[in-house]
Order: C-alpha cells, then sequence, then structure tokens
C-alpha cells in the first residue's frame, strides 16, 4: 500500500512538475517576443539608423529595460509607443506616423524618383535630338586654315 | 519644360537629399525638443554622496536647473566652472534649486569625479537610465530648466559654456525667477 502511495506521488511529482515550469517558460517567451516586437519599432536616439532590439549603445539597452517594465506592469504595446514619443518625439519611431512634415519622408522617394526620372527622361530626349540623324553622313569640309595646319601636324 | 521649370525641380530634389541626409546621419540632438511646456516628471533617486533619496516632488513651486552629467563625458568636465558658476550666481534665492543627475556611470566614478571637480549642489544617481529616458536625453550633457508651475521651459543639449551660459541665466533664469515669460528656443 504504501509502495503504491509513493508511486501516486512519484506520478503527480512527473505529471504537475514540467508542465508548470514549461508554463512559465512560455510566459517569459511571450514578453520577450512583446519585447521585441516593440524594440524594433523604436528608433536607438544615440545610433545611426538602428533600432533599439539591435543596438548595443546603453541608452538603447535601457529603453529595451523600460519597455520590458512597463510591459510587465500591464501597459499596452501603444501606451509603450506613445509614453516614448511624449519623450523623444516622432525621432523615436523607426517608421514615422504618417501626419505633417512626416508627410515628406512617406512621398519623398517617390517624388525624388518621379522628378529624378522626369529630369533624365528630358535629357535623354535632348541627347536623341542633339544626335545627327545619319552618323554616316560625310563630315562638313573642313575650311583652308584648319585644312592647312591639320597638315603641318600630320607632316611634324 | 523651360529652364525655370528644370530649376525648381532640381532645387527641391536637392532639398529633399538634405532632409533625407540630415534624418539619416544628422545630428538627433538638434531636433527640438517635445518636452517644452509639459509637465517636468516627478523623478527621484539616491544622493550620489549621501545615498539619501532626492525627489524633485520637494522642490515644487521652485525655479529647478536638472543638469544631466557623466564622469566619462569629456563636454561635461568642460562645462563643470560654468555650472557650478551658475550656482553661485543663484543660490541665495530661496526660489532656486540646482540638481545634477548623473548618468550612466559607476558610482566611485562619479564620487570621485565630484571629489576631483567640486560640487556646490546636490547630484542624483540616474540608476537605469529612467530618469533620462524620461526627459527625453539623448546624451550628456543635457540641461533643463523647469518653472515655478512644475513646467519644462528650456532644455540644452551641450556644454552650458560661453552664449548658452549667458542665455541660460540671463534670458531663462533670472526671468523665471522674477515671474516672466521667457524664449523656449534653444
Amino acid at each position: 500500500m504504501l509502495m503504491i502511495i509513493r508511486l501516486m506521488i512519484a506520478a503527480m511529482f512527473i505529471l504537475t512538475t514540467p508542465w508548470s515550469g514549461l508554463a512559465e517558460v512560455q510566459d517569459e517567451s511571450a514578453l520577450d517576443i512583446q519585447v521585441r516586437e516593440i524594440a524594433k519599432t523604436l528608433r536607438c536616439t544615440v545610433c545611426q539608423t538602428e533600432n533599439i532590439w539591435e543596438s548595443g549603445a546603453p541608452l538603447a539597452q535601457q529603453m529595451r529595460g523600460v519597455v520590458r517594465d512597463r510591459l510587465k506592469l500591464g501597459h499596452s504595446p501603444e501606451d509603450i509607443k506613445e509614453y516614448f514619443l511624449s519623450r523623444y518625439g516622432d525621432y523615436i519611431m523607426m517608421q514615422p506616423p504618417a501626419h505633417g512634415v512626416n508627410w515628406l519622408l512617406w512621398l519623398g522617394p517617390f517624388i525624388l524618383l518621379l522628378g529624378g526620372g522626369l529630369l533624365l527622361y528630358k535629357e535623354v530626349i535632348g541627347w536623341v535630338r542633339r544626335t545627327p540623324a545619319n552618323p554616316t553622313a560625310p563630315p562638313p569640309p573642313l575650311d583652308e586654315q584648319a585644312r592647312q595646319r591639320l597638315e603641318r601636324e600630320l607632316e611634324s | 519644360m523651360n529652364k525655370g521649370t528644370q530649376l525648381t525641380l532640381v532645387l527641391v530634389l536637392l532639398g529633399l537629399f538634405y532632409l533625407f541626409y540630415e534624418g539619416l546621419w544628422g545630428n538627433p540632438r538638434h531636433i527640438p525638443t517635445v518636452l517644452i511646456g509639459t509637465d517636468a516628471p516627478m523623478v527621484e533617486g539616491p544622493d550620489v554622496e549621501t545615498g539619501e533619496i532626492i525627489s524633485l516632488e520637494q522642490f515644487k513651486g521652485k525655479v529647478v536647473l536638472l543638469n544631466f552629467w557623466a564622469s566619462w563625458c569629456y563636454e561635461c568636465k568642460v562645462e563643470h566652472e560654468s555650472v557650478l558658476e551658475l550656482h553661485r550666481l543663484f543660490k541665495d534665492n530661496p526660489n532656486f534649486v540646482m540638481l545634477g543627475v548623473n548618468y550612466q556611470d559607476k558610482l566611485p566614478d562619479a564620487q570621485q569625479y565630484l571629489k576631483e571637480y567640486g560640487t556646490t549642489f546636490a547630484h542624483m544617481r540616474d540608476l537605469k537610465g529612467q530618469l533620462a529616458i524620461d526627459y527625453g536625453v539623448y546624451g550628456v550633457p543635457e540641461t533643463f530648466v523647469i518653472d515655478q508651475q512644475g513646467k519644462i521651459r528650456y532644455k540644452y543639449v551641450g556644454p552650458v559654456t560661453g552664449h548658452m551660459y549667458t542665455k541660460i541665466t540671463q534670458e531663462i533664469i533670472a526671468p523665471l525667477l522674477k515671474g516672466q515669460p521667457v524664449s523656449t528656443a534653444s
């Protein structure tokens, strides 16, 4: 009887312990994923075009810590982004919010492409028009002065 | 497309190139802060020298100058004498408080720095960088002036020397102590 009880206790221990441990690991992973997702949207303010997830700068590490702490406190990702926006402005966002002067950032590349393309098109058309229609046609005759100079240069 | 249109197009493109260059490689310290006119975060931290908790809350109703610094920061050493001079200038005014915030530093290094260069006002430690992030700090030195209503009135990134010393003392702190409005452009 004692043996059976011991076996039951052991079975209960085996059945419960690993699952509870795994649940903790899953919770931690979920938090890590959330931290990563938010950190990837925030710019490291002391780096060049790096987000705070990828940056090794102390400030970026501290910002990741703030993201983690606030998630643990139950803040939503939007609340956390709002907090950073209220401290650093739009510059903190890897993707600046589309409003006001930020529209230049969103539309700028297309304007550059369109404007650059237009200029390039204009130049190419100019080159094509300047090129003689029949390149094999004989060149215009040299005037007397040029012909004499050419002969002198060929003789020397 | 006439010459005028072409020239305008080229200027627009160059302008956009410049903006993108500034955005990607420019110094973020030059970006205007969004904190001016907002409530100053009521931060707190242990005193660098005594370990006692200093809270900004206890200085409500006073003009507060917050100076973020670190012992490893060259520009902080450059401004140190000016900062001490600034404190000497206003320390007798009961409505003025000056606080240092030691940022991303080791305690012995910070203590050694204060011992070596001297100080006449209190400094709190920013243990996890939270204080600096609350104030949208990019690096050190950075200086904030908080008015008697607890609003951030001025922020300057860089050493408070020369022209900036004159501006902060004469155009920011002195008028605030007299209850006059100030220009917030840095």
